[in-house]
């Protein structure tokens, strides 16, 4: 899923500094998940700037919702109406469903929330770490199924660099090195000859932004769009 | 064929000298060691941006090691280049008459001195040894020709104490698969271990040159603190004796140590050469050469 943190309460408070009646809209799936922008730190989020800004004597109208999915337009056309009363939206989905909500309500400015952080797995709740940087072309099966462009912070191909100490990462001692886990893995499974192999260079050209899918059911509907 | 490839094939042992390219344009007290050291050693090595901290490029220097009239041995790394700056890079080297490499994958950006730029790494160094057999083979990475083929002599790393070790040969054997025709490791300061390497270090027609290194106070405060995060571990008695001592004499007695360290590697023929790092120093080089016996080229 994808893992957001909150945006420091300072800076959303100078974001909506200008305005006296705002919507906070919440996002009910990934950013619900990691406790970031979901219906109960849309109400935490409203509370906050009431009581800040009551004690320096400010009125602020604060409208609450949230959405199942911001980055679906099912979910999102209902909001039209009830967003046309504010003068200013913070949206607390990832940057996708922030772009989304935008695109139908234009009139407002609009601000996120959360800083999306990246595609990670929930640990245990509160503590997330990432696993796929979406590269469009997936190594995992070669790999023991440790991701080399995420987990390992150079993303190389073709095995550790020189800087592994006592089997963790030179960028970040408190993680392991990647690439000394794919070789256990692969070790395990008994096939480290695909490590052997040498990886060609990374087909970056899949992942230019922005990306477009469509499902091959699709393709005469969508045949030509971007 | 450049003449460090000559020397190392001749079987002579082979001192390569580690210059410091200057983080500004002064480059005579890079170049000091160049007058000074030329007819003792093999090559003079051009780090690229060491440690990611931004200093002059790598090429550059080496061309004005060339105009000096001595061997250059240009390091390139896959950090703070594309693969389109890659070949660009390498046509422009061997367009100045540079042809000796030395190809990593380079530290970590946050490691450095410009935590906040983007790290590249689009090619890693086995394939950028790779890129390298293509250019002179003449295709550069996407397959289009080129008019006039690049002549070079490409090395890689290999890490004697990697730990796990396993991984570390694997991708050695892949380095030499995509064309390294001789290695370079981290400095070596245990010769136990070494040498252990050495028994588990495949065979191939490659070269080696060890590295050596000279202690600067820093480190050994450092380690003596147990902060130590390096890729090559320092012995304890070594350790003891440069420790709570004033800089430039730790530096002196880091000198005679490393010294003692060439000859033996040169007397027990754990390798073809060596690497030596001496903090870019003449002084330093040259106690370190004195040290070894090796006032006279060859
Ligand atoms: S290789 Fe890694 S980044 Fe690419 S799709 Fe697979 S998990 Fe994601
Ligand atoms: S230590 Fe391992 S994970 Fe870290 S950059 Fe090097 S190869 Fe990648």
């Amino acid at each position: 899923m994808i893992i957001a943190e909150r945006k420091p309460f300072a800076e959303i408070k100078a974001m909506v500094a200008p305005y006296k009646k705002i919507l906070i809209i919440g996002c009910g799936t990934c950013v619900a998940v990691c406790l970031a922008g979901g219906e109960k730190e849309v109400g935490l989020l409203a509370s906050q700037l009431k009581l800040a800004l009551g004690l320096e004597d400010k009125r602020l109208e604060i409208g609450e919702i949230t959405v199942e999915r911001q980055c679906d337009l099912e979910f999102l056309r209902p909001l039209c109406d009830f967003t046309a009363d504010y003068e200013a939206i913070i949206s607390m989905a990832c940057g996708a469903g922030v772009q989304y909500l935008k695109q139908l309500c234009y009139l407002q400015p609009i601000f996120p929330g959360v800083n999306t952080s990246f595609i990670g797995v929930n640990n245990e709740p509160g503590y997330y770490t990432e696993r796929c940087r979406a590269c469009n072309h997936c190594y995992l099966g070669l790999t023991g199924g440790i991701c080399p462009v995420t987990m390992c912070p150079k993303g190389l191909l073709n095995g550790p660099c020189g800087g592994t100490i006592q089997g963790r990462c030179e960028a970040d001692p408190e993680k392991e090195c990647a690439w000394s886990k794919i070789y256990h893995r692969l070790e395990l499974e008994g096939s480290l000859d695909k490590m052997r192999r040498i990886m060609p260079l990374h087909p970056h050209d899949r992942s230019t932004t922005p990306g477009t899918v469509i499902h091959p059911a699709f393709k005469r509907r969508y045949g030509a769009h971007e | 064929m450049s003449k460090l490839q000559k020397t190392l094939a001749g079987g002579a042992f082979t001192v390569v000298v580690e210059l410091k390219p200057p983080k500004g344009t002064q480059v005579a007290e890079m170049l000091a060691p160049v007058g000074a050291l030329q007819d003792r050693v093999a090559a003079f090595a051009l780090p690229d941006n060491e440690h990611a901290r931004m200093r002059l490029a790598p090429w550059a220097a080496a061309r004005l090691v060339k105009d000096a009239g001595a061997e250059p041995l240009v390091n390139l790394t896959c950090r703070d280049r594309n693969r389109l700056a890659l070949e660009s890079d390498l046509l422009g080297a061997a367009a100045l008459g540079l042809e000796n490499l030395l190809l990593v994958s380079g530290d970590y950006v946050t490691l450095g001195d410009h935590p906040q730029a983007k790290p590249v790494y689009d090619a890693d160094s086995v394939q950028l040894l790779q890129i390298v057999q293509g250019l002179m083979a003449g295709q550069d990475s996407a397959g289009n020709p080129l008019k006039g083929n690049p002549v070079f002599f490409p090395g890689a790393v290999v890490i004697p104490e990697a730990d796990p070790l396993a991984p570390q040969l694997l991708k050695f054997d892949k380095k030499v698969a995509a064309g390294a025709q001789f290695f370079v490791t981290p400095p070596v300061f245990d010769l136990e271990r070494f040498r252990q390497f050495k028994e588990h270090m495949p065979s191939h027609p490659v070269k080696l040159l060890a590295g050596i290194k000279v202690l600067g106070a820093d480190e050994v405060a450092q380690a003596a603190a147990g902060q130590w995060r390096k890729v090559y571990s320092l012995p304890p008695d070594l350790l003891a004796e440069l420790s709570g001592k004033e800089a430039e004499e730790v530096l002196a007695l880091g000198a005679a140590q490393a010294g003692r360290l060439l000859k033996q590697i040169k007397d027990e023929k754990l390798a073809d050469g060596v690497y030596l790092k001496a903090k870019g120093r003449t002084d330093l080089m040259m106690r370190v050469l004195e040290a070894a016996g090796l006032q006279h080229k060859g």
